[in-house]
């Protein structure tokens, strides 16, 4: 499993899955909210697709941070809303932290640099 | 704790891979319907705003991929597509399909079925009570001429009175008996034994009870019936119980009836045949037999918790008392030791099993690399296919998890093929099933035979789907285009002529070992044995003891009955003789001196002997060398005279005539051995009459009225058919005496036919594996020659068209074919020169290293590649030189 590491939104693996628990931590969200969210939030820098969206889901949902549950949307569309877990909690945390050390460090280096 | 989360939830997407598939169809859709319900409240119509939602994500299938690879344990759930995929795959080229089962099919069911028969035969405990506790005693009389002998009655009571690690000894001999009153007589293989022998063995009496101490040496004679001779003539009558029987030795009371399926396993030398009938204690007081009798085979069980170690010193320890405290062995050599049953009863046919079971997967390999071979051409030819998909993005672990499920779909069709051949495998050897392998008939597609046949064919498709992954993995689109899609092949090329080496040498050993085998079935077949068995009838018969107690009646009855066979039309001479030659009936021998060994210990020297008519020797078409054969005037008031083969006469008087000498040898006189003085009369070439390819030990024949002993074989020799005499034979006998059963009869060919028979088997089984081991090689030569004429067809159009005739383009594609089979003649018969000497106990007549077969081999080999050249030669001569251009 050791190439996959980019995939095809350009983000890093983790940048991802960490912007879904972050829109998340706000409340329960279906696919295409969590997508509308993280474009909002970013201000369109990131178009989140389908392709690695749902796999994002999925692999956070078999690592039990996120738990999906069908339930009805808006315009009264059943649809599949995902919920951060305790642990997905715990994980949000810790990956906040370690991204701002990274994003302090690779700064310091862009501006030294 | 992640990672066993990751576990966990790989083993739930096994379990409800279907339902997480269909739930993430669902998600899916929903996700659909809620981004058109976007792009409607933008303003589109219902149907554009589905359409653009689903142009966005690129179609749902994409999606999904994406999400399985994402998904721990999906990978699983791949393969199973792959395997789909690859079914598909393979259905489009029969060709390709047809060629792998057929060989994986073939390699895997000659290895089910010899694994089925070894396991049956050499793996399976003896079906006896704790068979690893039984042990076979033989006595070494080597000097005698045998070491592995039976023992006599003091013998055996010595070991059952001083042993510490054996609690039971039990012996028993074969005889023959009749089974007279109700019914027709009928003559019967009866055991007697020790009182004791069924219990050492574990098996108890279906009906009735065992044998107890009391019915041994006693007068009132009891019976136990086998189970076939309860159901044949009793009709399995349960009241059979208490029942008394007539017997030639007198009555019987049945007391007990062994189970269904007990059928005694020995040692073929220890001469206690399978099909046994009934059993009888021995009548005699067996200690106070002479001490120079030997006859007990004599089976050992230890006491639980003795080590096979213990109870072999233990035996050897008691051996060096007894001969020590004993002046009868001075100087014999005499010793005892004890086998494990198990050991002794694999003994003979350990070694054939052994070679074919070689055999067997030498052959296996041969199909594996057949395959790997057929694969990797099928990679090849991919090749631009597979460069496509990695440019395309296709991963390498997908690639080589197709690969893995190519070998997993070839390796199920290959178990079922192999599975399906090998049940015919089966049948086929217990058809072909020669008399010593007894239990052979216990072979069956059980689960541990099933379990092998799977293990093999995972083994075999997974190595051969391995062999295209250099290609797949190292599949490069540029490098593949800037070859202009040919030179490429090249290095593949080397590959597949370096697995078409490797099938030729294998398959080279396999021709070298069958053709070894096959000159040994020869020599012995060809054995001249001393006797002609040509046209000549056998058969045997009893003489109930109750209606011919004197030796004057039997006489008289012998006498007359060979007059009046000899009186058939037809009949050129007849005899009469206690063994009929190979009938496999427990051997007679003497002890045996003359005047140069007079002072050795008696039993020192042991020669076979038969009792004969005076017709016998003539009949049976005996050499006689010196001297004469026996007349109607040598009988019982006549001097003592003997015939002895020509071992014992240059053994006994080197450089003499034996003719008028002295031989002191036993005599039957009224039921007791009696050591007699008598001359030689005659020197007969030796007679094979126990092994057709060894000359087992020295003869003596007595003649039949100074030694009268049951049971009565008679052999007829006529210028006719020999089969078309039984039925003048038994009318003859009828109308001497209408109440004696008269059985065996069959022709003398009958039995030296089923003494080859075990050669017989393993020659045909090795003949079966080599001649497809030749043919799948040469089907791999084939293969690597076609493939490369077609890859060259546009060098070969060049060549025509700068004047290459078509026999330099025959000529290119022959080289190519002889090159490879010659690379692989020069692998196999190094192979063959190793491996043959292996087979040395199994040959005869034929040195492993015998250039004949070795020449032979080379020469089916180079006919079978110019076979496996001719078609793509033909190909490539008919080119055109114009249409060869053009296909480029």
């Amino acid at each position: 499993m050791g190439d996959a590491r980019r995939d095809k939104t350009g983000l890093l693996q983790g940048t991802l899955d960490l912007l879904v628990l972050r829109t998340l931590a706000t409340g329960p969200r279906h696919g295409l909210g969590i997508a509308r969210r993280i474009e909002e939030i970013t201000r369109g820098t990131f178009a989140v697709t389908p392709g690695s969206l749902f796999p994002a889901l999925r692999r956070l949902e078999d690592d039990g941070f996120v738990r999906g549950e069908w339930g009805e949307s808006e315009t009264r569309r059943r649809a599949r809303y995902y919920e951060l877990t305790k642990a997905g909690r715990r994980q949000l945390e810790a990956e906040k932290k370690l991204w701002q050390r990274v994003a302090v460090a690779v700064a310091r280096v862009l501006e030294s640099a | 704790m992640a990672r066993l989360d990751r576990i966990r939830s790989a083993l739930r997407h096994l379990r409800r891979g279907r339902e997480a598939d269909r739930e993430l169809d669902a998600e899916l859709q929903a996700y659909v319907e809620l981004r058109a319900d976007e792009n409607v409240a933008a303003g589109a119509s219902p149907e554009e705003a589905r359409r653009r939602a689903l142009a966005e994500m690129g179609g749902l299938e994409p999606v999904k991929e994406a999400v399985r690879e994402a998904r721990a344990g999906g990978w699983l759930a791949d393969l199973g597509r792959d395997v789909a995929r690859a079914g598909r795959s393979l259905r489009r080229t029969p060709g390709l399909l047809a060629v792998v089962v057929l060989t994986l099919g073939l390699g895997v069911g000659a290895n089910t079925a010899i694994f089925g028969a070894a396991s049956a035969t050499l793996l399976e405990p003896l079906p006896y009570a704790a068979p690893d506790r039984l042990f076979f005693v033989w006595s070494d009389l080597e000097q005698a001429g045998y070491i592995r002998g039976p023992l006599s009655g003091p013998e055996l009571g010595d070991f059952r009175d001083e042993s510490t690690t054996v609690s039971d000894f039990a012996s028993t001999w074969t005889t023959t008996g009749q089974l007279t009153g109700d019914g027709d007589p009928e003559q019967i293989k009866l055991g007697l034994v020790t009182a004791n022998f069924f219990a050492t063995l574990g098996v108890a009496p279906l009906l009735g009870r065992d044998f107890g101490p009391e019915d041994e040496g006693s007068e009132a004679a009891v019976m136990i019936l086998g189970w076939p001779l309860w159901q044949r003539r009793f009709g399995g009558d349960p009241g059979v119980v208490g029942r008394t029987v007539r017997t030639d030795r007198g009555s019987a009371v049945v007391v007990g009836v062994m189970p269904q399926g007990f059928v005694p396993l020995f040692a073929r030398d220890a001469n206690i045949p399978a099909d046994l009938q009934a059993w009888m204690p021995f009548d005699d007081k067996l200690r106070a037999l002479p001490r120079g009798l030997y006859f007990l085979r004599t089976i050992a069980r230890a006491r639980p918790g003795v080590g096979h170690d213990a109870v072999r010193h233990d035996i050897e320890a008691i051996s060096r008392r007894v001969v020590a405290r004993h002046t009868e062995y001075a100087g014999s050599g005499r010793r005892f030791y004890a086998v494990p049953l198990q050991d002794d009863v694999t003994r003979e046919v350990r070694p054939a099993l052994v070679a074919l079971s070689a055999g067997a997967v030498l052959l296996l390999l041969v199909a594996a690399v057949n395959v790997a071979n057929v694969l990797l051409a099928q990679a090849l030819g991919r090749r631009k296919e597979t460069a496509v998909r990695v440019s395309l993005g296709a991963s390498r672990r997908h690639l080589l998890r197709e690969c893995l499920a190519q070998g997993l779909l070839l390796a199920g069709l290959g178990a079922a093929a192999g599975i399906a051949t090998g049940a015919v495998g089966i049948e086929a050897l217990v058809a072909l099933r020669p008399a010593g392998l007894v239990r052979l008939d216990a072979v069956r597609l059980d689960i541990p035979v099933l379990a092998f046949a799977l293990a093999v064919s995972l083994a075999a498709g997974l190595l051969a789907s391995l062999a295209p992954l250099r290609e797949i993995l190292r599949a490069d689109l540029r490098a593949l285009l800037a070859m202009g899609g040919r030179g490429a092949s090249h290095l593949g090329g080397r590959t597949r002529a370096a697995l078409v080496v490797a099938q030729v040498g294998l398959g080279v050993v396999l021709l070298v070992g069958a053709g070894l085998l096959a000159r040994t079935f020869v020599n012995a077949a060809e054995v001249r044995p001393g006797y002609r068995p040509e046209s000549v009838l056998t058969f045997r018969l009893s003489l109930p003891r109750v209606r011919y107690a004197s030796a004057a009646t039997v006489t008289a009855f012998a006498r007359d009955l060979e007059r009046r066979l000899a009186a058939l039309p037809g009949v050129e001479a007849v005899g009469a003789v206690s063994h009929v030659p190979l009938d496999g009936l427990p051997n007679w021998s003497t002890p045996y001196v003359y005047e140069a060994i007079a002072g050795e210990p008696r039993g020192s020297h042991e020669a076979d002997a038969r009792a004969v008519s005076p017709g016998y020797l003539s009949a049976v078409g005996a050499e006689i060398v010196e001297g004469r054969g026996f007349f109607e005037s040598d009988d019982e008031h006549s001097r003592p005279v003997v015939v002895v083969d020509e071992r014992l006469a240059s053994k006994a008087w080197p450089g003499r005539s034996a003719v008028g000498q002295s031989l002191n040898v036993e005599f039957m006189k009224d039921g007791d051995f009696v050591p007699t003085a008598a001359t030689v009369v005659g020197v007969v070439r030796h007679l094979r009459h126990r092994s057709l390819t060894e000359e087992v030990r020295e003869q003596v024949y007595v003649p039949y009225r100074q030694s009268i002993r049951d049971p009565m074989a008679y052999v007829v020799r006529s210028r006719a058919d020999p089969a078309a005499l039984a039925a003048a034979v038994r009318a003859e006998v009828a109308a001497l005496d209408n109440a004696l059963p008269v059985y065996d009869v069959r022709p003398l060919e009958e039995y030296l036919s089923a003494a080859l028979d075990p050669r017989r088997f393993v020659m045909l089984l090795g003949a079966v594996f080599a001649a497809v081991a030749l043919l799948v090689a040469g089907i791999g030569t084939y293969g690597v020659v076609a493939c490369s004429v077609t890859q060259r067809e546009h060098e070969f159009g060049v060549r025509r068209a700068l004047g290459a005739r078509t026999r330099d383009v025959l000529g290119l594609v022959f080289r190519e074919g002889l090159a490879l089979a010659a690379a692989g003649l020069a692998v196999g018969l190094v192979g063959a020169a190793v491996t043959a000497p292996a087979l040395r106990g199994l040959l005869f007549g034929v040195a492993a290293a015998d250039p004949l077969t070795y020449g032979a081999v080379a020469a089916a080999e180079i006919v079978a590649a110019l076979v496996a050249c001719w078609l793509p030669a033909r190909r490539a001569a008919k080119r055109e030189p114009l249409d060869a251009l053009r296909v480029v």
